[in-house]
């Protein structure tokens, strides 16, 4: 194979096969990276009107949302369209075409020269204010501090000991009944054979990769992204393990409106939580340093849920609680 | 199980993504489940007219019943204008308006869609999302109805009409995790039961003829583009990157893009487009590549990028392509690019670094082993069918169809 000049061999290129799926997601970051850091070396060695053509081209069928919400790459393409040019293309497949465009294109050419000149003085203005809103935002960026979505914390197993009423409440739930976080399904499953339609999701991308492969309807997501977008009112119910404890307030505040909403009537929300003594104690799970909230104490789920009617459950050990409520 | 599959057009002369996999899960069903599937479909084979081609009435192809109807309309004059107008703010458009993209898109079919309606099919797989049999068969059928999308970030997806095809579905099925993202920014449909399902890929169907022979480049390197040489696949916009690279980097690399043409690409001594090839030349040509690119933005899932895989041969695709881009990340198997300056830099790269080559086609080949191998991946879809049907029909939403606007 031939290398072309200018090619650089980075450090992750030396790395050979082998690893796991974490160690190959570190590498390919890394490959990308230099890719990156190397493309950005090469700025300005292309000519400007090309790169901006090429760029319009790239850009000419990119999606609609771009997946980030990417205002540079939008304003690239703005910046790209900017100019609008008067010297219209002659090139005819007719023998004597071109020259009667070229004719036209020269009779015309101040009248057009001078609508172009308006119109690119007005794009180039929108281009100006464009950027100014994007370095506002990106301003308002820095002093926003971003978001730390709450990690999973202790979320039960199959010998967990509030299982049983999980299953008791649920079991006859009037619609689906969603488990967050469900980690590889074991209560999708038991409230699936208890007679409940249960499906499961979990901001743990590995939980779920390898339960997708075995037909159960598990996710991966987050369960405040995941209940804008369920019908309102559709839920039978809700089991909520591991995910609530350490969220922030406004994270808690979001997650019960949604829920009030997405739920059915007669639908039960289940709830279960650390208490905010096992949640500092001193072998409590990594995660709760981590994360940006912490746990309620059990008797404030009655005022959190005002209107509900809530049942506590106290763990064995009052390290944690369960939750059930219904409207 | 009874299985019922509808989709614009059907055959394995239809080169078009989601008509290509409801054919192949339709097959599949057949030869390794024993399911009972009938396909409704049109005589046409042209996406942009719609114009039939094939005889209408019944036929078996692969095990499978195909009913094929004429069309009462193909693609009208007007849609263009109409199409022009929503796409710049399709969030906005009416219903009436989106009512009437869905009737000028065309294919008009509802004969087809009366069919669908009276069949004894236990489950109804609608594939994709985007036009008339589907938007008016979903929310009518009395059997549960399994929405394949294929969505992707295009202006249509945002029209209001669309609403009611997602609202009437009693289950989705998605090609990828990003397909499934996207619609969920849209539609409410997240409790709905689902799988992320994707297609399957055989072994390599080549020949074992050099890759080179096959595109009358002898032994000099290259690198493959695979699918339908169109603007929208972005076919244009990399053979412009390729033509600039070459006047930056001379030297034996050439290019191959591979499939129908419908884009004009200026010719090139570098460039070979083939047209359409056959499957032995086309596994050939890919396996013998240096690098396989993916440049369309606008993918729902994209097979030829797995094929690539089966190769072990690395890919680049394009970095705002959700779908194609979830494959490389999950992966590990290639690389992306968002300008001209980073499709040099990762060329460069790639060219340049040929244990890199080896283990992304590695990790990719083992990806589609873990996740895209038929048996496997039709046992999957088979049990998920089940539970549908098991559920039966949910109720449908009200107001959810206009009349039938033919």
């Amino acid at each position: 194979m031939t290398v072309p000049p200018g090619a650089t061999h980075g450090t992750a290129g030396t790395q050979e096969t082998g690893g796991t799926d974490e160690a190959m997601g570190v590498y390919l970051a890394s490959v990308m990276a230099e890719i990156d850091e190397e493309a950005h070396r090469r700025r300005g060695e292309l000519p400007a009107r090309l790169e901006r053509e090429l760029d319009a081209l790239f850009l000419e069928h990119a999606p609609m949302g771009n997946r980030q919400g990417d205002m540079s790459a939008a304003l690239r393409m703005v910046d790209a369209s900017v100019f609008i040019d008067p010297v219209v293309p002659v090139a005819s497949q007719r023998p004597a075409g071109a020259a009667v465009k070229k004719g036209l294109r020269s009779l015309n050419l101040w009248y057009i020269g001078y609508v172009t000149h308006q119109v690119s003085k007005f794009a180039t203005a929108v281009s100006r204010s464009l950027h100014l809103v994007d370095g506002q935002l990106q301003e308002l960026r820095r002093l926003v501090p971003p978001p730390s979505p709450a990690p999973v914390v202790a979320p039960g197993d199959a010998g967990s000991w509030w299982r049983s009423t999980a299953l008791d409440v649920l079991g006859a739930a009037p619609g689906r009944v969603l488990h967050a976080a469900c980690g590889d399904g074991w209560l999708v499953r038991d409230l699936c054979g208890a007679g409940a339609d249960a499906y499961g999701l979990d901001p743990r991308p590995d939980a779920v990769e390898r339960a997708e492969l075995d037909g159960s309807d598990l996710r991966s997501g987050e369960v405040l992204a995941h209940l804008r977008s369920v019908e309102p009112f559709s839920l039978g119910g809700a089991v909520l393990s591991g995910v609530v404890a350490g969220m922030s307030a406004g994270e808690r505040s979001e997650l019960l409106a949604l829920l009030a909403d997405r739920l059915r009537r007669d639908g039960v929300l289940v709830v279960h939580s650390l208490t905010p003594v096992a949640w500092t104690a001193d072998d409590a799970p990594v995660g709760a340093d981590l994360a940006p909230g912490r746990p309620l104490r059990s008797g404030t789920w009655p005022h959190v849920l005002a209107g509900w009617q809530v049942e506590v459950h106290q763990g064995p050990t009052a390290e944690d609680y369960l939750v059930v409520a219904q409207r | 199980m009874r299985v019922a599959f509808v989709t614009p057009r059907y055959g394995p002369q239809v080169m078009g993504g989601a008509e290509t996999a409801a054919r192949l899960l339709a097959e599949h069903l057949v030869a390794e489940c024993g399911a009972t599937v009938d396909a409704f479909s049109t005589c046409a084979l042209d996406h942009v007219t719609w114009r039939d081609e094939l005889d209408p009435g019944e036929s078996t192809l692969n095990g499978v019943r195909v009913h094929r109807f004429r069309s009462r309309a193909g693609r009208d004059r007007g849609f263009y204008d109409l199409d022009t107008r929503l796409r710049l703010g399709p969030r906005h458009a009416t219903r009436r308006e989106s009512e009437r993209w869905v009737e000028l898109n065309g294919p008009v079919t509802p004969d087809l869609v009366e069919a669908v309606r009276a069949c004894d099919a236990d489950v109804v797989a609608f594939y994709p999302y985007l036009y008339y049999p589907t938007v008016l068969g979903i929310g009518s059928v009395p059997m549960p109805a399994v929405l394949h999308p294929a969505a992707h970030d295009e202006p249509a997806l945002y029209l209001p009409v669309f609403r009611s095809t997602y609202a009437s579905a009693d289950a989705l099925c998605y090609h990828t995790v990003a397909e499934r993202e996207l619609v969920e920014r849209l539609h409410d449909v997240a409790e709905r039961p689902q799988m992320v399902l994707g297609l399957g890929v055989g072994e390599d169907a080549g020949t074992g003829r050099a890759g080179g022979d096959a595109l009358g480049l002898g032994s000099r390197p290259y690198i493959v583009s695979v699918g339908r040489v169109d603007d929208h696949k972005g076919s244009s916009m990399l053979a412009a990157f390729f033509r600039t690279y070459k006047e930056r980097r001379p030297g034996p690399l050439a290019m191959a893009l591979v499939g129908p043409v419908a884009a004009k690409i200026p010719p090139h001594p570098d460039v070979v487009v083939t047209g359409a090839v056959s499957e032995a030349d086309k596994w050939d040509i890919v396996r013998d590549a240096a690098v396989s690119v993916s440049p369309s933005a606008l993918e729902s899932f994209s097979l030829v990028v797995l094929e690539a895989w089966v190769q072990a041969v690395p890919v680049v695709v394009n970095a705002t392509c959700p779908p194609t881009r979830e494959h490389c990340e999950r992966s590990g198997g290639g690389l992306w690019f968002g300008s001209y300056r980073e499709f040099e830099a990762v060329l460069d790269r790639l060219l340049a670094d040929a244990p890199l080559r080896r283990r992304l086609g590695e990790q990719g080949r083992a990806y589609v082993d873990r996740h895209y191998r038929w048996p496997v991946l039709i046992r999957r879809y088979e049990r998920f069918l089940e539970t549908v049907v098991a559920r039966g029909r949910r109720q449908p939403a009200s107001g959810l169809l206009a009349a039938d606007p033919a």
